[in-house]
């Protein structure tokens, strides 16, 4: 076993961190996350350079690395900016799934404008706030002779306004579920996006699916796949997610660090006190856990079998560590800390909408007593 | 005589302010919240339903109700918006308390009356950019000139900064007495000197009005000095974060009890997996805790209102209220969040609100650290 990065890993964090100093700018940051604007600029130059689809084979454009080195990236994204980081990173949700399940075909027609820069993917599997549920799922696919005609409504959809091709999860009949990537066709596939507190750069509500064509070849995976197809992307959301925490934890460290560095109270420096002291003591404990936590979710994620309960420990921990994390390094900086100006309370939502999509305590921990007890446990 | 539960006037009081705020805050809350603005009006709305300065007594136009009542109606507001709670709250606490418990006759009877009625808006400024938790650290200095004071200093995170009428301010008089030269003045708004530099955006309490203030030789007559000797605004600021503290207990309990009403409801209505929330063991322990939390941080912050009211109260218990309140409040704002998944951080769910705005209350008038060092030291350790 071994248990350190290589290399070329270290480069690739380095050379990541390096771009996301130069150009997250924290004026803009911003004001992107109060507008609520995509910030497009920095994703075509991460394009140009390769950060996008840096897992993707050289086949389609990418760098032919894998899922760990796409950690690394959302990462340090994270920690210069946790909205821009988030955002860059979730521009291509979903081609995780075409990677594994897509044709030939399909990898050759939707990942390279992905890798130029020129579209952008999501995936749209749920209909509430918790897309784990199948049950609620009613989006239906009329099979035609040469295409699926397509009826629903998908909520709580990742960058909903600019994604130009959506993998939905539907049914063709009551027992049958059909993934399709679905090409954005003006009135047909209507979007609501709704604002939300954090991560406010990547848009998300709802998708209107009015009676949209989707041409047979769309069908993601082999029959007989979908459900790996659902899971699957579960967990690769989730690594996505557990990589933007990693960072966004490492982010609110480091401001908080140098804060306490520079505020003075009672003659003394923050970082003087004692409970200050031990604050960041333990912001390293909660850094280093998730750290470790996150790595092996992805070097595991990237073998074909993997025990999916590691995800869900990883995605209780992280979360929890995050959320603490965030709030003592908003603390330290007390008044200024609930300030928009400083930037850490932009952490402190982005960090809150992170945490919801990996998940609550509670289902989580239902998921992980499933598999060692079963279902009737 | 111990404390056991509201008398029959405390019950109908709390039964009438919910009323009235259900009818008059409810309806336009998430409108000011997305302007980020007060809405002012209800300053005079709340004065002719005598709910401003609840504990200002009757000679100066006020209810002359208790501490406790107080925390009733505090409570109450905040669990509709906790930004328009701070504009009341410092309005009848931090900026008029000082007034009525050390001011001369005169500033009472020039202050009081227009406050009580909600003509006047009040403000409180003591922390600086570099005073924060160290209050002693002040900069603001009030020089003693002919007949008054120059005051000389900036101000921030004020509440009804840009609205407010007058503001009573924390300035050294004697800046070579470190922590004990300090007294309180009441400033105007239109007194020349002071001005509202701008207008601060922060993470909740979006309804709630919060600036930076500057005061550059601004002159104020001797007369409105509050209390007769220099150098007597420690306690007097002592004595009014006292009684402030006890109020952060109310908030939180009024917000605790806005989140828990909403995860209440959400867990009824809502299924997951094709089973009822409620019928989670899980959920229903969360929701159980989330009431027995309540129970405690009500029940602390009547214990502390009500040894204020018979002039009991120490520091270390004001201190207590605000710890445990406003710390077990963030326990239940994040497990509220966090239940509703992402359904819960859309904008137009009042769920994120509470969140955002519960977060605040582990800082303002002496943050968690703060209350820590404090209790320690009451503690004679």
């Amino acid at each position: 076993m071994e248990f350190e990065l290589s290399e070329e890993q270290k480069d690739i964090q380095k050379a990541a961190e390096e771009f996301a100093r130069g150009e997250f700018d924290p004026d803009l940051a911003l004001e992107l996350d109060q507008k609520g604007i995509f910030p497009e600029r920095m994703w075509r130059k991460a394009t140009q350079l390769g950060f996008i689809g840096i897992h993707y084979p050289e086949e389609v454009g990418g760098q032919g690395l894998g899922l760990l080195e796409n950690t690394l990236v959302i990462e340090a994204f994270c920690r210069v900016d946790s909205g821009i980081g988030s955002a860059l990173s979730l521009a291509d949700l979903g081609s995780d799934l075409i990677l594994k399940f897509g044709s030939k075909n399909q990898m050759e027609r939707f990942l390279p404008p992905i890798i130029k820069g020129e579209k952008q993917l999501t995936v749209a599997f749920g209909e509430m706030e918790d897309d784990q549920d199948l049950s609620v799922v009613s989006t239906m696919a009329e099979r035609r002779e040469k295409d699926y005609l397509v009826r629903g409504l998908k909520r709580y959809v990742l960058n909903v306004s600019l994604a130009d091709m959506f993998i939905i999860l539907c049914k063709e009949s009551e027992e049958q579920w059909l993934p399709l990537i679905v090409e954005k066709d003006g009135e047909k596939t209507e979007i609501y996006p709704v604002e939300k507190m954090g991560l406010r750069m990547i848009s998300s509500g709802d998708l209107h699916l009015r009676g949209v064509q989707v041409p047979h070849e769309n069908r993601l995976g082999e029959k007989g796949q979908e459900m790996e197809v659902f899971q699957y992307y579960h967990r690769v959301k989730s690594l996505r997610f557990l990589a933007q925490a990693l960072g966004l934890m490492e982010g609110a460290f480091e401001l908080a660090l140098k804060y306490s560095n520079q505020r003075e109270q009672f003659g003394r420096r923050l970082s003087q006190f004692q409970v200050i002291k031990h604050k960041l003591a333990e912001m390293q404990v909660g850094i280093e856990v998730s750290r470790c936590l996150t790595y092996r979710a992805a070097v595991e994620l990237e073998k074909r079998e993997m025990d999916p309960n590691l995800l869900f420990v990883a995605q209780i921990e992280v979360g929890r560590k995050m959320a603490w994390v965030v709030d003592e390094a908003l603390q330290i900086f007390g008044g200024y800390g609930y300030m928009a100006e400083e930037g850490i309370e932009r952490f402190y939502r982005d960090a809150w909408t992170i945490r919801s999509q990996l998940g609550t305590e509670e289902e989580l921990r239902d998921l992980l007593s499933e598999r060692k007890l079963g279902k009737r446990g | 005589m111990m404390f056991y539960e509201l008398n029959d006037q405390q019950k109908a009081f709390r039964e009438r302010v919910r009323q009235i705020y259900e009818k008059i805050v409810r309806p336009i809350i998430d409108e000011y919240e997305r302007k980020e603005s007060f809405p002012t009006f209800l300053f005079r709305r709340f004065g002719e339903e005598h709910l401003l300065c609840l504990r200002c007594p009757k000679e100066y136009g006020g209810p002359g109700l208790d501490k406790i009542s107080e925390c009733i109606s505090m409570e109450e507001l905040n669990r509709i918006g906790a930004g328009i709670g701070a504009g009341v709250m410092v309005h009848g606490g931090l900026a008029t308390d000082p007034i009525l418990r050390f001011g001369s006759e005169e500033l009472k009877q020039t202050y009081l009356p227009p406050a009580v009625r909600g003509e006047k808006i009040g403000a409180f400024a003591l922390t600086e950019p570099n005073a924060g938790s160290d209050a002693s650290s002040l900069r603001t200095l009030a020089l003693r000139v002919e007949g008054g004071y120059r005051l000389n200093g900036s101000k921030t995170f004020i509440t009804n900064g840009t609205i407010c009428d007058f503001v009573t301010v924390a300035a050294y008089t004697h800046p070579e007495k470190r922590g004990t030269g300090i007294n309180l003045f009441v400033v105007n708004r239109e007194d020349q000197g002071f001005s509202v530099i701008k207008k601060l955006r922060k993470l909740g309490n979006h309804t709630a009005d919060t600036a930076e203030l500057a005061f550059d030789d601004c002159f104020v007559p001797k007369e409105r000095m509050i209390g007769e000797q220099e150098c007597g605004g420690l306690g007097q600021l002592e004595e009014t974060l006292k009684s402030g503290r006890i109020t952060y207990g109310a908030r939180s309990t009024g917000v605790a009890q806005a989140a828990f009403e909403a995860t209440l409801s959400y867990v009824k209505e809502v299924k997951r997996q094709g089973e009822r929330l409620q019928k989670s063991q899980a959920i229903r322990f969360v929701l159980a805790e989330m009431a027995m939390f309540i129970e405690v941080m009500r029940y602390t912050t009547y214990r502390g209102a009500w040894l204020f009211d018979r002039g009991l109260a120490t520091m270390k218990d004001a201190s207590v209220v605000k710890l445990f309140c406003t710390e077990t409040l963030q326990k239940i704002v994040m497990k509220a969040v966090e239940i509703q998944k992402e359904a819960g951080l859309r904008m137009d769910n009042p769920i994120q609100r509470y969140f955002r705005d519960a977060r605040l209350f582990k800082i303002p008038e002496g943050t968690s650290e703060i209350q820590h060092l404090i209790i320690s030291r009451e503690l004679g350790i």
